[in-house]
């Protein structure tokens, strides 16, 4: 019981709490003072221009001023919580200030700094006071009262109390004794003040950082959602290339050679007619099995990634209104290129819903939109069919309700009696 | 026995590159440059001013359209050079870029067709000779497409057939050939489709394909 509290200032956890008290506390200091008016400023300056981006100027700045301080109270406290998730990039200066001012994790590193500017006050009163004031002043007292005994001018040491007015007045030897054992008593319990601030410390930002938290534990998901659907888009991209470099470049070279085999036999005569027939017709057939097994290796690959994609998703829908059996029109409106996965998820519902309306829209024209604002792809078929399209539970249009959900896409199917037919899927721009 | 060619080809994959040479070459016709991307194919055709290229749509750095942009600036450059275009997949909106203008010498196969060396033989004739080449998957999704259904569904299976072989490129002669019918009864046949789809007659193999296929795309 003793032994603890008499080791406190010896102790290394003594020295690295009061390690992260000395290096965070102007970090907290100045987050605060800094940050906090501003973010104010652009609060007030919101209904101009320059409000918005100071404010997310300021969210970011306090994001990495509390990812600063996560990672020193992990080095020097052990306090390991979740580094703060990282925020992606969106385009534009307006997508910029959307991602930081929606940020929850930046609004926490906000908060998280201002309810720990009472806790960094806290801690350099402990330290300022009984570190240095209460503590290794009054070890040198002794030492100046012995000193100065008997010399004229001699000025009592007096100890006084943080506002001034003075607590002891010390003249005699056992007065200093006395200043002594208040300096070590004082040191002894400054390492237990400085631990109970850091607890409080501790507590806050475990409360503020702590994962377990609903909405943080969802933005990781989705931020795992999207890492794993571009690297399955990269994957069946890199699919299709090695199919079209290797085994099809491949199986044409071979169609082809088999092609020359068999019309340079033409004139030669290769054993009896029966023994004739036979080469030839098995000449034949592996000639024809090739350029078999070529057709169905294309629809394959093409199924895989549509490689036109590469060119990009007005390209690729270019063609697909082009060879769609009902003429469609295409206008496509889109200010930035979607990630690679939703380019390839919009590519292959424009396919279905084209198919779709040849199918069964009797329709005479179909309209293709595709239309990007505010972060989200909006793909739109219009038809001029007679309508009563409906979304039945194993149709082809639940299949594509099911197949955008992965991106949290939405489906709106609009088909009075009588038409026209318009089937809107609305995408997010990254997955 | 037809004329010789002077031919550059141009196609990344090397046993692709190696075995057209090889057919080409021992056919008799002159392969001047047998290149692996654009750049060198537009350096090679400056050079040789071939009768024909035969260029892969997909070729480095980025594996996506090269070869179609470089048959582009080669059709606009050197006129006199046919380029017969071939890839793995038939993009209708290539068909386009590659039909718009003056579709004289031009050609769009399936890499598939060279499977059948005589008749990618003959289509690099056709090319090098001004004329042009559509897969039939081309001329299938052209059909499919176009805006003039009702005037097609008036047309007799027979002549549907006819007019895909005009859409392919093919001379009276060839479609004669194809459908085992002689010369007499393809041209009653032409005759009876244009007179159907409101085409002007016209005598020559090129300019009906020409027409016919303006008719399709318009």
């Amino acid at each position: 019981m003793l032994g603890p509290l008499l080791g406190g200032p010896f102790q290394r956890q003594a020295w690295a709490e009061l390690a992260w008290l000395a290096a965070t506390v102007p970090l907290t200091a100045a987050g605060f003072a800094v940050l906090v008016p501003l973010l104010l400023a652009g609060a007030g300056l919101a209904v101009m221009a320059v409000g918005v981006p100071l404010a997310a100027a300021v969210v970011l700045a306090a994001r990495r001023l509390a990812g600063l301080h996560l990672r020193l109270a992990s080095a020097l406290l052990g306090e390991n919580l979740p580094p703060l998730p990282s925020a992606r990039p969106a385009g534009g200066l307006l997508g910029w200030a959307r991602l930081a001012l929606g940020d929850p994790a930046g609004w926490r590193s906000v908060a998280y700094l201002v309810l720990r500017a009472p806790l960094a006050v806290a801690g350099t009163w402990v330290v300022v006071a009984l570190w240095v004031y209460y503590g290794l002043l009054n070890l040198l007292a002794p030492l100046q009262v012995l000193y100065h005994q008997g010399q004229p001018g001699f000025r009592p040491f007096v100890l006084r109390a943080p506002d001034n007015a003075a607590l002891l007045t010390v003249r005699t030897a056992p007065g200093t004794l006395a200043l002594l054992a208040i300096g070590m008593i004082s040191l002894l319990a400054a390492p237990q003040a400085v631990r109970a601030v850091v607890a409080a410390d501790r507590l806050l930002a475990r409360a503020v950082f702590a994962p377990g938290r609903l909405s943080e534990r969802v933005r990781q998901l989705e931020q795992a959602r999207a890492r794993a659907l571009d690297k399955s888009a990269a994957t069946l991209r890199r699919i299709e290339r090695d199919l079209h470099d290797g085994p099809q470049v491949r199986l044409a070279a071979l169609a082809m050679i088999l092609g020359e085999v068999s019309e340079s036999l033409h004139d030669v005569r290769l054993g009896d007619d029966n023994e004739d027939a036979r080469i030839r017709g098995l000449i034949d057939s592996a000639h024809h099995n090739a350029t078999e097994t070529l057709t169905e290796l294309r629809d394959l690959s093409r199924g895989i990634h549509p490689p036109v994609l590469n060119r990009g998703l007005e390209t690729a829908l270019a063609s697909l209104a082009a060879a769609s059996p009902v003429p469609a029109t295409l206008t496509v409106t889109l200010p930035a290129r979607p990630s690679p996965a939703i380019e390839s998820i919009a590519y292959f519902c424009a396919a279905e819903l084209l198919a779709n309306v040849a199918k069964h829209g009797r329709a005479s024209h179909a309209a293709l939109t595709v239309t990007g604002r505010h972060g989200r792809v909006v793909l739109t078929v219009t038809d001029d069919g007679r309508g009563t399209a409906r979304q039945v539970p194993g149709g082809g249009l639940a299949g594509l309700a099911e197949r955008i959900s992965t991106v949290d896409g939405r489906l709106t199917l609009a088909s009075p009696e009588g038409g026209p037919t318009a089937v809107s899927i609305d995408l997010p721009e990254q997955p | 026995m037809p004329v010789p060619l002077r031919v550059v080809i141009a196609e990344d994959a090397a046993i692709m590159r190696d075995g057209l040479t090889h057919i080409l070459t021992h056919r008799g016709h002159h392969v001047m440059a047998a290149v692996a991307d654009a750049t060198a194919l537009l350096a090679a055709v400056d050079a040789h001013r071939p009768d024909v290229a035969v260029i892969d749509v997909r070729m480095p750095p980025t594996h996506t359209d090269e070869g179609l942009h470089a048959a582009l600036s080669i059709h606009r450059s050197h006129p006199q050079t046919g380029v017969l275009v071939f890839s793995q997949y038939i993009e209708t909106r290539y068909v386009a870029e590659l039909l718009t203008g003056t579709p004289e010498g031009v050609g769009y196969l399936l890499k598939d067709r060279v499977a059948n060396v005589s008749e990618f033989l003959a289509a690099m004739h056709r090319v090098a000779s001004g004329g042009t080449a559509l897969d039939p998957e081309v001329v299938r999704q052209l059909i499919g497409a176009s805006r003039h259904a009702g005037e097609l569904a008036a047309l007799t299976p027979r002549e549907r057939q006819v007019l895909a072989l005009i859409a392919e490129g093919r001379s009276n002669a060839a479609i004669g050939e194809t459908l085992v019918i002689t010369p007499g009864v393809v041209t009653k046949h032409i005759a009876s489709i244009f007179a159907k789809l409101g085409l002007p007659p016209s005598d020559s193999d090129n300019r009906r394909v020409l027409a016919t296929l303006r008719y399709l795309q318009s």
